[in-house]
């Protein structure tokens, strides 16, 4: 009996006593951050470049590197930032197609701002941008930065605050990693993002005898990266659109900090004298006509090749290898139209184009290489077919063949599938991945002239102010100059300019239309002018988020 | 259990015990109870009606006082007890009879017990009651045999494997399905296990039972014990089986001439798809076995073979499966080892999981071949072959010819299991035993793909993309220790039994993927030439084909374990038992959980005064935990990206992350009554703090979603089983279970919708509500009431405020005109065997069924609508159809009741006369059908319940468009004892 009360004593304490090593090694992943390269020191060789339509070559390798590289999330895909600050805007839709793209009716709601607070893209260009703004965020917390870097960085972050102001006004300004803020309103938002910007700058406010010298910003133009120019046109539509966002008009700021990029910056409009490679060039002449062998002006800004434009301020890197994100090709295409360009994926026939937008257009404005319309032709030049039985044009004749007509039937609920021309900004090439080349310009100098035409006109409450500036760029559409101009007629050249850039919605906010009615489009109220908080981060965040109105 | 509680209650419990021995000793008698294997170390012996009483020694000797008229009970677990007279005898020698009826022993962790002293819910079940016929999975064995015990395989995929879930959903994103203990090897792979080699299965059902293994056991234990052999009894046997299965049923389409009638797009041929695409398929199995002994040493060898065909073309696997167990003893019989060893190679064709879809709706009057076609003119010849003359109509969304996609791939996979386990238990004394236990699984699973350059199927037959190789090899192994103690002691009134131990866990997973593409031409199959990849030659890291290793954190589990066995009066049985677990998956601070359980049990009769045969009642409550499924969730993780030449933060990590704990409350009686037996089970649990990735904030996180401890849920249910016998013709047996599980809390307070019905066009479409207070598994959506004259679907005014609010972005707000239109989890699921014994021939019917299930049918959500954009599709064509309809919006139209009710297995067998000189000791043969018929309102192809959606065990009830076409086999079978 006594062996047995010692067992039983015994036991437990063997069982209980062992010292156990529970600590998991992460054998398979990295947890510490590290950049390669570059001023971050040690030698990196640069990728092996895709060719000559591959910016890769072009990588600048350093600290801030993961930081800026986020911003391929949601500035050129679908169902996020991107999707849902165009679709809202009156020139670009997506119908739904019989059984095809209702997807729950979302692209419907934005396209007539009824959505809500649980529709899923909104949800995910909030999600995407704190996602973007906490890699800032941890990359500022990090260590080895010099004043520049840190400048860009906050440049950077500013812009991503930037589109949390423009789109929902009222937010967190987290810039901390990891930690909670209240939330801020629309008007300390501002404040913030100007700020940040004026300090990046060294400055204490944008004013035409600005003087730069105590900038940390560099004057450089290094690519995918952020110099005083960058910082400067963001500061002009920042201004810009102060009287939305604050209620007190900041027009002669943006027009001075527009021209101190337009008088000191490096970059030029791209225009007749600036060519490049057409990557989209078939081997064989399609209806007797052969592709041209290259790209001029306006087109060549967004083409796959487009690293090198002298027009672009500051964008975003994208490339198929190891830079993904942009695929306009799959986004708006028809199945068939695969075979123009031998793609890789088959597209998903999404995006279209509002007829009444098409066509205000000259039929010689060279930004109608903005577009793709009529019958589409394979890499051999064989006419493309499409099975479906709805395909009718304005006539409502049938056929097989494969035409983009600037006639659309209907937003929903049969939207016929090659109804709407298709979105050709961003251009493809032959043999294109599902992701694309082409680089996404945040800020070119083109923008920079229409926010100084403007500002200018709008400052001096006179449209002719804007007159010099916006002549310019019609020049380089190839369209005849305006002798006199009205708001309404400034708002549709911005919107011929900067179709698929993202910019329209803001743009017809500030010029009050952004509640009117348009195509398959009802009257909206003012409220739709921010969108509505996701309701599934409200419900995370413990009661510390609070709806912006009307919802 | 602390020690110090150990330490305090234990010597006073003990001199209490000594105490009454004292009052009633009078003489001393002495003698040895022995048994068929010799002297019975650790018998009980206990004076009737006292609580006098004694163990035996290692060789099986007791002394003990008594008086004359006092009556010993000689009793052991799995022994007939005996009752002896005193009668003036000095010297009393016993025999006990092994017990094989009533007494039956059942395995529970680390140890067994008498079927009468457990105190929770546990099911034996028996080779003679498993499901017969050509068994793929030996899951199948217990489909519908246990109350409570859910396994479906949807359509039956030979290489699918089952979701089993035992009560219903234990977890939310941990492990769901129950743990196996094979022959004491915990969390060994059933899949090793060749469902010839089996001979018994316990399943422990509740938290009581389960608490022993921890973490492992929180979805409930199915312990299985293999065939062994016996000494000098040496047996060979053989079983083979043949079989061949066709398709049962599929989702209704139109024939060509419906489609061309309804308006479809006539591409000049005729096809039938599913014909083209499935075939007649064979399986053979056959079984070699051979089992005896020599001295004090048994074994068994046993062999399986298995050639199972799939309906769908290039589907199937081979399978060889050997198992050898060997028990032998050594040191006066002290020292028992145990060493058993598998080894699996299986190869199996897994076809493409699209093929099925591709082969309901795919354009029924296209040909096979672009030659067959009069629109081959609107194709270059270029076009055509490049995609190797198989008819593709360039141009449609998801739409590709099935036997292109059938005939231009291959998918196969290997795997080779290595299993072994050695067990040795020495007897140090008559009442303690120590066990020390080693096991190692290594299980290696290479997976091949080549598909074709001219395989239209991966879109890029037409780019300079051309082609697809990948190679993916997984391995993983899995090591465990474990040393406990066993201490058996009578203790006059009371037996007891106390088990202690340590285990040690480690598993390690390593997984590595080649995946190329962009191969120069179709002449030779590029999974054997992967330098001709263009990918490779240009040494550009494209992340298109897929190339990645991972290896995941070696995962621990360290856990003691103790638990204490009362018998007391012999009609009361008290069970207790804690486990210390610590794992490496969570937070710094949160690694180690306590699990705790107890159990009691009373024979009513004994206390009532009643006379039944059998009337036990018991309660049982236990705590078990659950860990999540991935590693490194606590800590903070980069990605490196070649586009940033850096790292970025990968995820949002949660240093806080905790154990989900699951308490479990079982109560059950046991009813035994001439020839009927019954058992009922109430239970209920409560999981809490269950580990799921919820929605944080993103602005303060980075990230919209981590891993958390997310919410409460409950869930409760009934489970009978009964069976009954006829004159030992007829056996009924019908095992029945309910259950219902209710979200409690969760962190979204609002609720949210999961299970995304998808594209085209139904993406934010979903239809399963997540919603504190609601039940889990609830379809929720618009109630379709007519067409209007467009073809759109009107829906219904479900609150009748005049206001339809029926999208899908309002389908959580407060005035949204949905409803719940069915539930995905059954009511009532239910099994029903018969056995019919007449002389030589054996009848087996088993049926099964399951109430009150609902499915969502999407092949019906997205192709059953007369949308003019599907006209060059084929229309799904139920009985449900809708002519008029022209729009595809999910509704209440979609979502069907499945309940079903089907001859699962039928068999008839004869056993041959043999005369007593022949070589041949026992013949029988058996001719069987499964899935014999199907009695269901179900459109789609199979009613079974769809308990999860791709791993979201949230989203039950949604039948997706991979799922296989079901089947009906028929089997010859053979069995000769040698």
């Amino acid at each position: 009996m006594k062996n047995f009360i010692k067992y039983i004593l015994i036991a437990p304490l063997v069982f209980f006593a062992f010292g156990c090593d529970l600590e998991e090694n992460l054998i398979g992943n990295f947890t510490e951050p590290f950049t390669l390269g570059g001023d971050s020191g040690g030698i990196v060789a640069p990728p092996i470049s895709e060719g000559e339509f591959d910016g890769s070559n072009q990588t600048v390798s350093d600290r801030l590197q993961g930081a800026f590289d986020k911003l391929r999330d949601g500035t050129a895909g679908h169902n996020n930032y991107w999707s849902i600050v165009t679709v809202a805007a009156d020139d670009i839709f997506i119908g739904v197609k019989g059984g095809d793209w209702y997807d729950g009716g979302t692209w419907v709601q934005i396209h007539q701002h009824t959505n809500d607070a649980t529709h899923e893209g909104t949800g995910n260009a909030w999600n995407t941008i704190y996602n973007s703004i906490n890699e800032v965020n941890n990359t500022l917390a990090g260590s080895g930065l010099n004043d520049n870097d840190m400048s860009q960085l906050k440049v950077l972050r500013a812009f991503l605050y930037w589109r949390l102001l423009d789109t929902w006004g009222n937010v967190k300004l987290v810039t901390t990693p990891g930690t909670d803020v209240p939330q801020s309103s629309r008007a300390e938002v501002f404040s913030f993002v100007e700020r940040e910007i004026l300090d990046a700058l060294g400055i204490s406010e944008v004013s035409a005898m600005m003087d730069l010298s105590g900038s940390p910003l560099t004057t450089e133009d290094k690519k995918y990266r952020v110099n005083q120019f960058a910082a400067l046109a963001l500061l002009t539509r920042l201004y810009l659109n102060a009287e939305v966002y604050t209620g007190t008009a900041m027009y002669q700021k943006a027009a001075d900090a527009a021209t101190y990029v337009i008088d000191n910056g490096p970059y030029m409009l791209s225009d007749d004298n600036y060519s490049i490679k057409n990557l989209a060039k078939r081997p064989v002449p399609i209806n007797g006509v052969s592709d041209s062998d290259n790209l001029t002006g306006y087109a060549a800004v967004f083409a796959p090749n487009n690293q090198d434009n002298p027009e672009i301020i500051w964008s975003v890197n994208y490339d198929p290898a190891t830079g993904g994100g942009m695929n306009f090709n799959m986004m708006t295409l028809h199945y068939a139209s695969q075979n123009t360009w031998n793609f890789s994926a088959q597209p998903w026939n999404g995006y279209q184009t509002v007829t009444d937008f098409y066509n205000t257009y000259d039929a010689s404005d060279a930004r109608k290489s903005n577009f793709l319309e009529g019958q589409q032709y394979d890499f051999q030049g064989i006419p493309l077919i499409d099975w479906a039985a709805d395909d009718f044009d304005e006539s409502g004749a049938q056929s097989l063949s494969l035409v983009y007509t600037p006639y659309v039937n209907e937003l929903e609920p049969n939207t016929c599938r090659q109804c709407g021309v298709r979105m050709h900004k961003f251009s493809f090439r032959q043999f294109q991945k599902d992701n694309m080349d082409n680089d996404f310009p945040l800020f070119r100098l083109g923008e920079v002239y229409m926010n100084r035409a403007e500002a200018k006109a709008r400052a001096a409450a006179d449209w002719s102010q804007a007159l010099p500036d916006v002549n310019m760029i019609r020049r380089r559409a190839g369209v005849s100059e305006y002798s006199s101009i009205s708001g309404d007629e400034f708002l549709a050249e911005r919107g011929r300019e900067f179709y698929q850039e993202a910019l329209r919605r803001t743009d017809l906010i500030r010029f009050g239309k952004y509640g009117d009615s348009w195509w398959e489009k009802p009257a909206s109220q003012d409220f739709r002018i921010l969108f509505p908080i996701p309701q599934s981060q409200i419900d995370a965040s413990n009661g510390t988020l609070v709806q912006n109105p009307g919802y | 259990m602390n020690l110090n509680f150990l330490r305090k209650v234990v010597p006073h419990v003990l001199v209490l015990m000594m105490c009454t021995y004292a009052l009633h000793a009078q003489r001393t008698i002495s003698g040895t109870v022995t048994s068929a294997d010799g002297p019975l170390p650790g018998a009980s012996v206990v004076v009737q009606g006292t609580t006098i009483g004694t163990g035996t020694d290692f060789d099986g000797n007791f002394t003990i006082e008594v008086s004359d008229g006092d009556v010993l009970e000689f009793s052991f677990v799995g022994y007939v007890s005996q009752q002896v007279q005193v009668a003036g005898q000095d010297t009393i020698n016993v025999f006990l009879q092994v017990d094989s009826q009533l007494e039956e022993v059942v395995v529970t962790g680390y140890g067994s017990q008498r079927e009468r002293e457990i105190t929770s819910s546990v099911v034996k079940v028996t080779a003679e009651e498993f499901n017969r016929g050509p068994i793929t999975n030996p899951s199948q064995l217990l489909q519908g045999k246990v109350a409570g015990l859910s396994i479906y395989n949807r359509g039956g995929n030979p290489n699918g494997g089952p979701t089993i879930r035992l009560r219903g959903l234990s977890t939310i994103g941990a492990n769901v399905q129950p743990l196996f203990v094979i022959d004491g090897v915990i969390g060994a792979s059933l899949n090793n296990v060749d469902p010839n080699d089996i001979e018994t299965i316990n399943v422990l059902k509740d938290g009581s039972a389960a608490a022993i293994y921890g973490s492992r056991g929180s979805s409930g234990v199915i312990i299985v014990t293999t065939k062994g052999g016996s000494v000098d009894e040496f047996s060979l046997q053989y079983n083979g089986q043949v079989g061949v299965s066709s398709i049962l049923d599929q989702v209704d389409v139109m024939t060509s001439a419906e489609f061309k009638e309804a308006g479809g797009v006539d591409m000049g041929s005729e096809s039938d798809w599913t014909d083209l695409v499935t075939r007649d398929a064979l399986t053979q199995i056959h079984n070699v076995s051979a089992s005896g002994g020599f001295g004090k040493t048994s074994f068994r060898i046993a062999a399986n073979v298995r050639e199972v065909e799939g309906i769908i073309n290039r589907t199937g696997f081979n399978q060889f499966n050997s198992r050898t167990n060997i028990n032998t003893k050594a040191f006066r019989d002290k020292l028992t080892i145990d060493f058993n060893s598998s080894y699996t190679k299986r190869n199996q064709d897994n076809g493409n999981s699209e093929v099925m879809e591709h082969a309901t709706y795919f354009n029924p009057t296209a040909p096979v071949y672009f030659d067959d076609t009069p629109f081959r003119e609107f194709f270059s010849q270029q076009q055509r072959d490049a995609v190797g003359g198989y008819f593709q109509p360039f141009g449609l969304f998801r739409s590709y010819n099935p036997v292109a996609i059938t005939e231009q791939g291959r998918y196969q996979t290997e795997v080779i299991d290595l299993n072994y386990s050695v067990n040795a238990n020495y007897q140090m004394t008559d009442w303690l035993s120590l066990t020390g236990q080693f096991a190692s699984q290594q299980s290696r699973n290479n997976y091949e793909e080549s598909r074709s350059t001219q395989d239209y199927h991966t879109q890029r037959a037409t780019s300079d993309q051309r082609g697809n190789v990948a190679f993916e090899n997984t391995n993983y192994s899995f090591t465990l220790y474990e040393f406990y103690g066993t201490l058996r002691k009578n203790l006059g009134l009371i037996d007891l039994t106390f088990t202690g131990g340590y285990s040690y866990q480690e598993e390690d997973w390593f997984r590595r993927r080649i995946g190329l593409i962009d191969f120069p031409n179709d002449n030779i199959d590029y999974a054997y030439n992967i330098g001709a990849s263009e990918q490779l030659v240009e040494a550009t890291s494209l992340p298109i084909g897929g190339t990645f290793s991972n290896k995941a954190p070696t995962t621990k589990i360290i856990a003691g374990f103790a638990r204490l066995n009362l018998v007391i009066d012999n009609g009361i049985y008290f069970n207790a038992s804690v486990r210390r677990e610590g794992s490496t998956k969570l937070g710094e601070e949160q690694k180690w959980g306590v699990f705790p359980a107890v159990g009691l049990g009373a024979d009513m009769n004994k206390y009532l005064g009643l006379s039944f045969d059998r009337l036990k009642f018991r309660v049982g409550y236990g705590q078990t935990g659950s860990l999540p499924v991935d590693s490194g969730l606590s800590q903070i993780v980069y990605n490196f990206s070649y586009g940033a030449n850096g790292t970025q933060q990968a995820r949002a990590f949660n240093p806080e992350l905790k154990w989900e704990s699951k308490a479990e409350t079982n109560v059950g009686i046991e009813f035994t009554q001439g020839n009927l037996n019954a058992t009922v089970d109430y239970y209920t649990r409560e999981i809490s703090d269950f580990l799921l990735e919820a929605e944080v904030d993103a602005a303060v996180f980075g990230f919209n979603r981590r891993w958390q401890n997310s919410g409460k849920m409950t869930t409760s249910g009934i489970e009978l089983a009964a069976d009954y016998n006829v004159n030992n013709v007829w056996s009924p047996g019908i095992v029945v279970s309910t259950y219902s599980s209710t979200l409690n809390e969760y962190i979204v307070e609002n609720g949210i919708l999961t299970g995304n019905l998808g594209s085209p066009g139904q993406n934010q479409t979903n239809m399963i509500l997540v919603k504190p207070g609601e039940k889990i598994g609830q379809i929720w959506g618009p109630r379709f009431v007519s067409v209007d004259a467009e073809g759109n679907p009107q829906f219904e005014d479900v609150n009748g405020d005049g206001n339809l609010v029926t999208g899908q972005d309002k389908a959580l707000s407060d005035d949204v005109d949905f409803e719940v239109l069915g539930t995905g989890i059954p009511t009532i699921e239910f099994g029903f065997s018969n056995n019919i014994s007449l002389g030589k021939w054996n009848i087996n019917a088993f049926f099964r069924g399951a109430l009150g299930h609902s499915l969502v049918n999407t092949f019906r959500a997205f192709y059953e609508p007369r949308v003019g954009s599907q006209s060059s599709y084929n229309f799904i064509n139920t009985k449900l159809a809708i002519p008029e309809l022209k729009a595809a919006n999910f509704s209440s139209l979609y979502v069907e009741k499945a309940d079903f009710f089907k001859l699962d297995n039928l068999t008839v067998s004869y056993t041959f006369d043999i005369p007593a000189e022949s070589v041949i000791s026992a013949a029988s043969v058996s001719a069987n059908v499964q899935n014999a018929f199907v009695l269901s309102g179900y459109t789609g192809p199979d009613p079974e319940p769809s308990l999860t959606d791709g791993g979201n065990v949230l989203a039950p009830g949604i039948d997706r468009r991979n799922s296989y076409f079901t089947s009906r086999t028929f089997t010859l079978g053979l069995n000769i004892d040698f």
